[in-house]
């Protein structure tokens, strides 16, 4: 128990850098698709730091308050993933922080705040039907929802639930802001609708909501590495195998609208898990 | 290192601009935007071009100040969080350029604000433009002690 | 000790009411609720203190008390008829007589023969029903004296019509109370009715057109519900010979006959009625024309919840049949559409009315799965339930008196008009939505238990996802507004009446805190009557963590780290200096107004008005409802086919 716990925390402590460096690689590569040299490695985490050093500027309170949340709820959700907790857990904390986060930027009037945080909501009613799915595919295959029984069930469920890989790997375009699912503010510096859910957050609070954003690439990596349990190897291979993917898509297509995502991810999504538990049930 | 010195570190390693058109003919424009491409990729240096001054660090005008966007560009420098800094790009920003005489028109950036690196050019090349932000990275070096 | 307990928590509602129908003034009327509401709480936290009984009271005012509930129940009837007749309704005559003709063919057939029993009897079911009418539903009334002089000042009444409400407000509380100490299917059938007419009485009180309407839609679909328990009654004598609750569920599990069934499958068809579940939820919907005391009422402490509470106190008895399952279904089913449906409102009750009738649909559809697991879980949720909706709904209320309407779109920046209203609201619909609370946790518990059917995880979670996005923006758009000048609160910012403020600030606390006690709340509660019926243990619940085969949910580390990150970014927030303020981005053209949201335009200033997208293509209730009632009457028609 107290290894598990000293593990978990190194996760936590360890997962924002994690975090920043895919997020640096991910530049380096998107320039080098673009044929351009693109910004160094730490680039994130010069970033990060300036925005840290800024003046504060909010518009009330709450934009101070929610981002704070909401980097908790991130930690948090690594904690308890390194702690092999709950997987449906996982989802509602995680959800604590989408929460805030829209909250905050609707507190601000601004109509790029407001359109952005609208966004950002279809955004979480995209992809949260999606990941609890892949959760529940989990627990038919496992038993139980703890991420444990993940592990202990000896077996790689990729052969088992191929297809609820493809489902997550909708969620994490979505959740990762990458096009064509970028819709409620991209994580390259685009300018449409201003910066959408993030326009009104600046300096330190954006600062935060950047790390929080670092926390959330590594448990979503993290839960993509669950699909290939049983070794270290398989699961890195899976998990570059899938970013690389995740960086084309991002360069090859264009941003959609809000409507196709609810059509399109949910639509696909939600017929290729029906598919793929029910082809795993009658396996049982 | 401590954390001050990390976060001067970054201050100097990821310039964001925010772009502002207070009237210019365009071609300074197309000019600050050559920097993004892959020929000048100004993101080498840190440097993202963000559509949101509350996000930015250097405040690049292009054009002239008149009377209708002085207030709009007084407002764009007072919503970025400091330490920042402002670049004038082209003849127009600096003095008001061929424009300076029309009845409308204020005159150079640095009427409504302080401006902090001047970029000449009728229209500044790209090769400039990078090298005022480079300079303004200067101008926060000293801004900040540590020149 | 016990009788007085029990006559005081029943039958001094009764005397209260009709005082409080003979009181013209204010200053009586005040000391009457709130004595009235201080009792039952007291007796409610007494009777909870001595734990499970059953009791034959063997005489009430000299009179057998069986014939006394038979004459009363008569003479009940005879009142809905006489309504029924005034209000010339065919329906509701017919839907009358069908009641009178059964009960009548019951009483004279079969009571004398019955075997004299304990008539009234509580377990921990009771027992919480009756803390959550004594403790919320208190403070709802006490709440209901500040709102009415609010509510009649505002409709500029000549004479006031507070006598009548409070006579059937605090009615109400009487005929709950009686209705979950009930051990007799007789007894508890008198009282379901009595709620059916105080809840009619109570939605039509304003008399508006409207109002009026709603309340005859609320009669009637009650009463279909009566005439299925009036049948129902028939039926379980015939089956199994007693219509005693205890003996029937003195052998949980043990296969029930076809008829029996059948019978059951009436009571949980009357359970549907008053739980408002689908194809039902328009006379809830409905409901919201009545002053906000009753919609916080009916949706918190009674009226829906005696639906549930019928529905989960016969679970034990139709465990492992296929009517459990389509219970379940049925349950799982509304949780999901009434989320869609709540996502294509703007009408805050009506948010709040989908939002109660999915949640009762979470607990029908845990009476449903029916393992010892989802049935915790059904009871722990009708208790969180209770509080954060009553909370909700007296805030709505404060709200609507003070703006004038209920839209949400209207709420906008309502933090800085009525900091204390728009905070406690955000609190509620946190608690609602958000772990560590009690709600979430309790949802955990029903997707989790719902294992065996991947199904119904599927619609459960579905749902669960898709209450995020109507809670979400309602809450956000409720902080929407510039920093004020000077620190949080605004001046000039409104206050309500104390015996508003005060229930409301109550529920709040009650809200955050019974999520935080809900280890305690579990074992003190619920568990203890989880294994009145069922073998094992539901969860392991230690360190403040409940764990079971098919998960962990860890409520203190829970409670400690968010709470922590939440006061820490509390004082953060609080401690901005006044210089960190600054308008919100409107491209440099802002016109530096109060509002922060309006644009220097080339002809004059232009206003941005955002609004939510509400999806109404797809969650509109024109769209939706038609396809839903289907499906739901589909269901039930499958239910009840399926047992004959
Ligand atoms: S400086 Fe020359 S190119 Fe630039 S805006 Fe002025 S006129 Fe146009």
């Amino acid at each position: 128990m107290t290894s598990k716990f000293l593990l978990a925390l190194a996760l936590t402590i360890a997962a924002p850098f994690i975090g920043g460096l895919v997020t640096g690689i991910d530049r380096k590569i998107t320039a080098r698709l673009q044929s351009r040299y693109g910004p160094p490695i730490a680039q994130p985490f010069y970033d990060v730091l300036k925005l840290l050093g800024k003046d504060r500027m909010v518009v009330n309170m709450w934009q101070a308050l929610c981002p704070v949340v909401t980097l908790t709820a991130s930690a948090l959700c690594v904690f308890l993933f390194g702690m092999q907790a709950d997987l449906l857990l996982i989802f509602f904390v995680l959800t604590v922080g989408g929460v805030f986060l829209i909250m905050g930027a609707m507190a601000a009037p601004s109509p790029y705040s407001q359109i952005g945080a609208q966004r950002e909501l279809m955004q979480m009613l995209a992809y949260e039907p999606l990941l609890i799915l892949v959760f529940v595919s989990f627990s038919m295959v496992t038993g139980s929802f703890k991420i444990a029984d993940v592990y202990a069930y000896g077996r790689p469920l990729l052969p088992q639930l191929p297809l609820m890989f493809i489902v997550l790997g909708y969620a994490l375009t979505i959740k990762l802001r990458k096009s064509p699912f970028d819709i409620a503010a991209c994580h390259h510096a685009h300018q449409e609708i201003v910066r959408g859910v993030l326009t009104e957050y600046s300096g330190p609070n954006l600062a935060l909501i950047e790390i929080a954003h670092w926390f959330d690439v590594a448990l979503i990596l993290g839960l993509c590495s669950l699909f290939w349990s049983t070794s270290a190897l398989g699961a890195a291979t899976l998990l570059a195998g899938a970013y690389f993917l995740e960086l084309v898509i991002d360069n090859v297509t264009a941003r959609m609208t809000w409507r196709f995502m609810l059509q399109n991810a949910l639509g696909v999504g939600l017929a290729l898990s029906v598919l793929n538990i029910v082809w795993q049930s009658f396996n049982n | 290192m401590s954390l001050t010195d990390w976060i001067n570190k970054g201050r100097l390693k990821s310039p964001w601009v925010v772009h502002f058109d207070c009237g210019s003919c365009n071609g300074c424009d197309i000019e600050v935007l050559a920097c993004l491409t892959p020929l000048y990729d100004v993101e080498r240096f840190g440097i993202l071009n963000i559509g949101n001054p509350k996000h930015a660090d250097v405040l690049v005008v292009t054009g002239t100040v008149n009377h209708r966007n002085k207030t709009v560009l007084k407002n764009i420098y007072d919503q970025m969080p400091g330490p920042k800094a402002v670049i004038a790009v082209g003849a127009c920003g600096l003095s008001g350029g061929v424009f300076r005489e029309a009845y409308n028109v204020v005159g150079g950036v640095d009427k409504v604000i302080p401006v902090d690196v001047y970029v000449p050019g009728c229209p500044a090349k790209p090769e400039s433009i990078i090298d005022g932000v480079v300079k303004a990275l200067d101008v926060v070096k000293t801004k900040l002690g540590l020149a | 000790m016990l009788e007085y307990l029990v006559f005081l928590l029943v039958v001094l509602p009764v005397l209260s009411a009709v005082a409080l129908l003979c009181i013209k003034n204010e200053g009586p009327r005040k000391s009457v609720v709130i004595a009235t509401g201080a009792v039952l709480a007291f007796c409610s936290l007494a009777l909870f203190a001595g734990g499970s009984f059953q009791l034959r009271p063997q005489s009430m005012l000299g009179l057998d008390p069986d014939v006394l509930v038979t004459g009363l129940d008569f003479a009940l009837l005879a009142v809905i008829l006489g309504i029924a007749v005034k209000l010339k309704s065919p329906l509701l005559i017919a839907l009358g007589l069908l009641q009178i003709l059964p009960l009548g063919y019951f009483e004279y057939s079969f009571a004398r023969h019955a075997a004299a029993g304990p008539s009234l009897a509580a377990d921990n079911l009771s027992l919480i029903m009756v803390l959550l009418v004594g403790f919320v539903g208190s403070l709802v009334c006490v709440y209901g004296l500040g709102y009415m002089k609010e509510h009649e000042a505002h409709l500029g009444l000549k004479k006031t019509r507070q006598p009548r409400f409070f006579f059937f407000l605090v009615l109400f509380l009487g005929a709950m109370n009686g209705l979950v100490l009930s051990n007799s299917l007789a007894w508890v059938y008198f009282f379901w009715e009595a709620t059916t007419v105080c809840s009619f009485a109570l939605i039509g009180h304003d008399g508006t057109q409207e109002a009026r309407a709603n309340s005859v839609r609320a009669l009637w679909m009650n009463m279909l519900g009566g005439v299925a328990f009036a049948l129902a009654l028939i039926a379980v004598y015939k089956a199994s010979g007693t219509v005693l609750l205890s003996d029937l569920l003195a052998h949980p599990g043990g296969g029930a006959s076809l008829a029996l069934l059948a019978a059951f499958f009436l009571l949980c068809f009357a359970g549907f009625t008053k739980a408002a579940q689908l194809p039902f939820q328009s006379w809830l919907c409905g409901a919201m024309v009545a002053p906000t005391p009753v919609s916080a009422l009916l949706h918190s402490s009674t009226m829906v919840k005696a639906g549930v509470y019928l529905i989960l106190r016969l679970a034990p008895a139709y465990a492992g049949t296929s009517l459990s399952s389509l219970i379940a279904l049925f349950g799982a089913f509304a949780f999901l559409t009434t989320a869609a449906l709540a996502i294509g409102q703007s009408n805050a009750k009506k948010i709040l009315a989908y939002s109660t009738i999915g949640n009762l649909g979470v607990i029908v559809a845990c009476a449903g799965i029916n393992t010892p697991a989802s049935i915790a879980a059904g009871v722990m949720l009708l208790i969180f339930h209770a509080v954060s909706k009553a909370l909700l709904f007296l805030c709505v209320g404060a709200i609507e008196q003070r703006i004038g309407s209920r839209d949400i779109e209207d709420m906008r920046g309502l933090i800085a008009v009525m900091p204390r209203a728009a905070a406690l609201t955000v609190a509620g619909i946190l608690t609602m939505l958000l772990p560590p609370f009690g709600v979430l946790l309790t949802k955990w518990m029903a997707i989790e238990s719902a294992m065996a059917s991947p199904l119904l995880v599927l619609i459960l979670a579905l749902g669960s996802a898709l209450t995020v996005v109507f809670w979400t923006r309602w809450a956000g758009l409720l902080l929407s507004a510039p920093m004020p000048a000077a620190g949080l609160v605004a001046p000039g910012a409104a206050v309500q009446a104390a015996s508003m403020r005060i229930p409301m600030t109550l529920l709040a606390y009650g809200a955050v805190l019974a999520g935080l006690a809900s280890p305690l709340i579990y074992r003190s509660l619920a568990a203890p009557f989880v294994s009145l019926f069922y073998k094992g243990a539901a969860y392991d619940v230690s360190a403040g963590s409940f764990a079971s085969g098919a998960g962990t949910f860890s409520v203190y580390p829970l409670f400690l780290l968010l709470g922590a990150g939440f006061f820490y970014a509390l004082r953060l927030a609080r401690r901005l200096p006044a210089r960190s303020a600054s308008a919100p981005y409107l491209c440099g053209e802002q016109t530096g107004d109060a509002a922060g949201n309006v644009f220097r335009g080339p002809l004059g200033p232009v206003a941005a008005t955002p609004a939510n997208l509400y999806l109404s293509a797809i969650c509109g209730e024109e769209v939706l409802t038609r396809w839903i009632n289907v499906i739901a009457m589909t269901m039930l028609a499958v239910m009840f086919g399926g047992i004959l």
